[in-house]
């Protein structure tokens, strides 16, 4: 009875009000969710959208214009067939010098870092599911490197490589692991920063792979108990699938992170020593060459977009499309 | 009841409206507030500058000193106090030119990066603004140092505020006890030659037992190409870009000379320096007298050792004389000496250059074209160039005046510590190179400073790495040429 007499009262009202009136829930909350996302959209696609037009255009160096004249895909060719290298403080891809060309330097510490932050996560995760005295500050203990400034941790780790300032070099040179001068070697300033990375963002994968493994329903491990499955059983048969797309979830914002690492290499070592693709388009753009920083940044777009699909299909065959 | 999929949440009508009424109050109200906050006014008789800490922080004795200068009382100052690193100033500098913004007004900008903001019309022309201002600061200023402040048409575009220059430091007691006369021969001003420095600095190192002999900066950074590597370069006669009237450009339309001789022969010679028994190793000098450690130091973690007292011979600049001079470190056992050539200028393969030669940085204030303040900025751009504020500048803040005079007058000489080196530090500036800034410079340094990293660490010969740098310059210099840009 008293919706009657609600839509009797909406007709005394003017017409968007009762077209809003006769909206389905779902459509009335698309209506509210729309100022939300075209503010998203602007924020996100609108920078997207700058930096795809700019890469149409020439690089100008002098006058007070930034961008020249129009040249379509020009850019794209010229990056990808190798010919705007000289340009670019780095090679963009070149498979002879894998250590020093921006893809293969962003692939290498991305697939690398990634992994080893997956298993030492994963790993301090299945502690911290435990109860033990102490957990608390054992959570404290893991989660501390995370919460480090970038800046700082970047010091510690360019400190700590540094010959006669750190005290890592002597041991690990006489070890054979790296060389002396490890800053100055492409080989080994990739390892640091890597290393510095996996110590810092381990902790991050724990969380949210923790959350995955503390949501999962405990009574199945009494199932497992009483139908006699050895520890790895019960790890195979219930831990691991049901944590799995938790561990998705951390891997690909993980994975995001690690294509467009930049700070990290910044501060431990350096742009020019290792090139990832970020540094190609903060460099790029420093020596104001727009249009090219422009390129390699939407190309780099391109290729994070590309690996994040690749997890997306995975995620939605783990997880029977369920979407997050 | 035709609406019953509401179920029993109430009606729907009330709640719709009353959110959306509270929604839209409060995004009113957050659009009100956004537009009332952040508009920080400064007074009209302020002129904005971007300048560093130390400016900020003495800015109440700088203002005073201004106003002895010349300047009317009724203009003050204002510092926006920039990021230390010189490249993140670059940057921001760039954002904000580029967007036209008015403020602020004046600029200290490095003159290692001066010249992509004049050919950019980012700064003002102070010839067409000030011709009279012009002339004098182009006449009475080290032409060395003018040079980065011009366009290729001769016109000024800021004042120079003060020059650096890379020098060498040494022990005066560590190489008197290895049995050398600094003071007798007068190292002071008469540049030693690499053979003699760098034997010098081997047997001062046995014996007197310190770790390191010759420390110096090779990190792959602009600091390698824009000055420690120019300058070894600079003293066997080689240079990048041939000539020295090409250091300026034109771009593409000048030679290419990082594989020629000169040029081969410095980069052999650090080699030797870190590796005496290197296969390219250069005969006339005496190797293995710097650390590997080099090839990842910049300025401070070189310096370090030496102030610890753990090297013989250091190359910096003006500002670790000052560090190192003072009492509680080596006081007057702190020697001072030009940069040690490998070629006497008339035997230099290309023009300008041999002899000693020191590289040239420092900073300039530039006017921002956009700034409603033009004529109180100018104002105080005049009374910078005043003698007794430079006085004043190399007093308080150990800024080297840019007027050769003025490193002769009394004043400058009582100067604590640096007073005590002015004739070496003189003589550096009167043989120093600016880096040859033009819009190619950013990422031919890169290049420049990975290849002479690679060789000194032994990484493919000195040879093979000048060689592949010649090709990346090249295509660098035809990749930034005038004639191929689109649209200009």
């Amino acid at each position: 009875m008293s919706t009657d007499t609600g839509s009797g009262r909406s007709l005394s009202l003017g017409s968007p009000m009762r077209w809003i009136e006769d909206l389905s829930d779902a459509q009335f909350a698309y209506l509210l969710l729309a100022p939300g996302l075209i503010v998203f959209g602007v924020v996100a696609f609108w920078p997207l959208f700058r930096t795809f037009t700019m890469s149409l255009h020439a690089d100008v160096l002098y006058g007070p214009e930034r961008l020249g004249a129009f040249v379509g895909l020009q850019n794209y060719v010229e990056l990808l067939t190798g010919q705007r290298n000289a340009a670019l403080p780095r090679p963009f891809l070149d498979l002879s010098e894998p250590l020093t060309s921006a893809v293969t330097v962003t692939i290498i510490f991305t697939v690398v870092s990634v992994f080893f932050e997956t298993l030492l996560g994963f790993g301090q995760a299945l502690v911290l599911d435990q109860d033990f005295t102490g957990r608390r500050w054992a959570r404290v203990a893991i989660i501390l490197p995370w919460a480090v400034p970038i800046v700082i941790q970047g010091m510690i780790f360019y400190l700590l490589f540094q010959p006669t300032v750190g005290f890592l070099v002597e041991p690990l040179h006489q070890l054979g692991l790296i060389s002396a001068t490890p800053q100055a070697s492409s080989f080994d300033s990739l390892l640091i920063v890597i290393v510095a990375d996996v110590w810092k963002t381990s902790a991050f994968m724990a969380l949210i792979i923790l959350a995955g493994l503390q949501s999962i329903d405990r009574s199945l491990y009494d199932v497992a108990d009483v139908s006699g499955a050895s520890k790895f059983e019960r790890f195979r048969t219930i831990t691991l699938p049901l944590v799995l797309p938790s561990v998705l979830v951390a891997m690909l914002f993980r994975t995001i992170g690690a294509m467009r690492v930049y700070g990290l290499i910044d501060t431990v070592s350096s742009c020019s020593t290792v090139p990832s693709l970020s540094c190609l388009v903060v460099q790029s753009f420093s020596a104001s060459r727009y249009a090219s920083a422009a390129t390699v940044a939407f190309v780099t777009a391109g290729l994070i977009a590309i690996v994040v699909s690749v997890y997306i299909i995975k995620f939605a065959d783990v997880d029977g499309g369920g979407g997050f | 009841m035709p609406r019953a999929d509401h179920g029993s949440t109430g009606s729907p009508t009330a709640s719709r409206r009353r959110v959306l009424r509270t929604v839209g109050a409060t995004g009113a109200a957050g659009i009100g507030l956004a537009g009332c906050v952040g508009r920080g006014e400064t007074g009209p008789r302020t002129v904005e500058v971007a300048a560093n800490t130390d400016v900020k922080d003495n800015l109440d004795e700088i203002q005073s000193k201004l106003y002895e200068a010349g300047l009317s009382q009724d203009i003050e100052l204002d510092v926006i106090a920039g990021s230390a690193s010189t490249g993140a100033r670059k940057q921001q500098y760039n954002r904000w030119l580029s967007a036209n913004l008015e403020t602020p007004s004046l600029f200290m900008m490095d003159s290692g990066w001066t010249i992509p903001f004049i050919v950019r019309d980012q700064v003002a022309n102070i010839s067409e603004l000030r011709p009279k201002l012009a002339k004098d600061v182009q006449e009475g200023v080290f032409d060395t140092f003018v040079q980065s402040l011009e366009s290729r048409n001769g016109d000024l575009y800021g004042i120079p505020l003060f020059p650096t220059t890379g020098s060498m430091l040494y022990r005066k007691d560590l190489v008197k006890e290895a049995g050398y006369a600094p003071d007798e021969e007068g190292w002071a001003t008469s540049p030693l030659s690499w053979k003699k420095f760098s034997e010098v600095t081997k047997k001062t190192r046995e014996k007197t037992d310190t770790q390191y002999g010759y420390t110096f900066q090779a990190d792959a950074y602009e600091g390698l190409s824009c000055c420690d590597f120019k300058e070894f370069t600079a003293t066997w006669g080689g240079s990048y870009f041939g000539a020295r009237e090409n250091l300026f450009g034109p771009v593409n339309d000048r030679p290419v000379t990082v594989d020629s001789e000169p040029v081969v022969k410095a980069t052999r010679m650090v080699r030797t320096f870190i590796d005496g028994d290197a296969s390219n190793a250069l005969d006339s000098v005496t190797g293995d007298i710097s650390p590997r450690a080099v090839l990842q130091w910049s300025e401070e973690p070189s310096r370090k050792p030496f102030s610890n007292g753990n090297a013989v011979m250091h190359r910096n600049w003006p500002y670790a004389v000052a560090i190192n001079g003072a009492e509680d470190v080596f006081g007057e056992e702190l020697g001072l000496m030009p940069i040690p050539y490998g070629v006497k200028e008339e035997d230099a393969k290309f023009d300008g250059y041999g002899g000693s030669m020191s590289s040239l940085g420092g900073w300039h204030i530039c006017l921002n074209p956009n700034s409603p303040n033009q004529e109180m900025a100018l104002e105080i751009m005049e009374a910078m160039t005043d003698e007794d504020f430079q006085l004043f500048l190399f007093e308080k803040l150990g800024w080297l005046p840019p007027r050769p005079e003025l490193f002769e007058s009394d004043r400058a000489k009582e100067v604590p510590v640096m007073g005590r080196y002015l004739k070496t530090l003189k003589q550096t500036v009167e043989n120093s190179v600016p880096r040859p800034v033009t819009v190619a410079w950013p990422q031919q340094s890169t290049k420049i400073a990975q290849k002479a990293n690679a060789s000194f660490g032994g990484e493919a010969s000195p040879k093979q790495n000048m060689k592949t740098l010649q090709q990346q310059l090249e295509r660098i210099e035809e990749a930034s040429a005038r004639e191929t840009e689109g649209g200009q």
